[in-house]
């Protein structure tokens, strides 16, 4: 299965080499005079509602992506984005910029509340085989036609893609699994019919490349 | 467990786990091994996984983002106000 990094011309093979391409920028470009995002959180720490307010308007969009890219239903992606933003703004007081940027706590947060979202919902269902018709019926769902908030983060999205695309398909395929589905590598394994040490080559060669990748871009800037 | 307590994971090794780590993707009985390397190599190790977690943030920037209606930031922007008030 080709997961959704995708836009991949030519991935290599499984044994290839990560291609050498240049990245030239990886952060959101923002206007000129715009609060930065730790500005931001910083007032978010400080109970400033227009601060969520604009932390919001500049990132739901990316928010919900994940989201929708975990549990692939329209209305749950907004309710848990309302209670992701929620949970960002009752937790702020626990980010702290010495452990990493607000963007990635704010993602990590989304991840773990929509992953969250999906077991229970495989509680009640028979996770295995909507999973399936889901991603086969979905993958393109929340495509739409360019807004102004996608257009700036459309060079970011690109060189990232660029990073991901550089990979043998199988190893996107085991990665999309473990970090959008929040499967271990044995649910991984049984999902695939691949032998477990296959998959935990492929997950660490992947992450490798894209951890190198997106190491190069930050060198470069 | 003594197989375990003896094994000495080289940096190269606890770097690839940790890459698996923060997405959540070490097994149970990886976990053991990969604490107490993450204790041996201290801050160095610490400073590693923070780095790893710069990948969540690659990976949400590589979707392309979805459109939530206004009505949703409202309520949301209400929520926030009403919580602010009690």
């Amino acid at each position: 299965m080709a997961i959704d990094f995708s836009a991949a011309t030519g991935a290599p093979d499984e044994a290839g080499e990560t291609r050498n391409v240049r990245l030239p920028a990886a952060a959101p470009v923002l206007e000129p005079g715009a609060p930065t995002d730790l500005e931001l959180m910083h007032g978010v720490q400080a109970e400033d509602p227009e601060a969520l307010s604009a932390l919001y308007d500049r990132y739901n969009g990316i928010i919900k992506a994940l989201i929708l890219r975990v549990i692939h239903n329209e209305a749950e992606a907004d309710d848990l984005l309302q209670e992701i933003f929620m949970e960002i703004w009752n937790q702020a007081k626990n980010f702290s910029a010495q452990k990493g940027k607000p963007l990635g706590w704010m993602v990590t947060l989304a991840r773990r509340r929509a992953i969250d979202g999906l077991r229970k919902k495989q509680a009640y269902a028979r996770a295995g085989e909507r999973l399936q018709t889901e991603t086969e019926q979905q993958p393109d769902a929340w495509v739409h036609n360019a807004t102004e908030e996608e257009i700036s983060f459309s060079d970011t999205r690109v060189l990232v893609r660029r990073v991901i695309n550089t990979l043998p398909v199988a190893q996107q395929e085991a990665i999309n699994f473990a970090f959008f589905r929040g499967m271990s590598q044995r649910e991984i394994a049984a999902k695939t019919n691949t032998p477990l040490g296959t998959v935990k080559t492929r997950l660490e060669l992947g992450l490798k490349k894209i951890y190198d990748g997106l190491k190069e871009l930050r060198d470069e800037l | 467990m003594t197989a375990l307590r003896n094994y000495e994971m080289s940096f190269d090794e606890f770097q690839n786990q940790s890459r698996l780590y923060v997405i959540g993707a070490l097994e149970p009985e990886e976990l053991e091994a990969f604490e107490q390397a993450r204790r041996d190599f201290g801050q160095k190790a610490e400073d590693f996984i923070g780095e790893c977690y710069s990948m969540h943030e690659a990976f949400a920037l590589s979707l392309r983002p979805a459109k939530s209606s206004d009505a949703l930031k409202d309520r949301l922007m209400s929520m926030v106000r009403n919580r602010q008030k009690t």
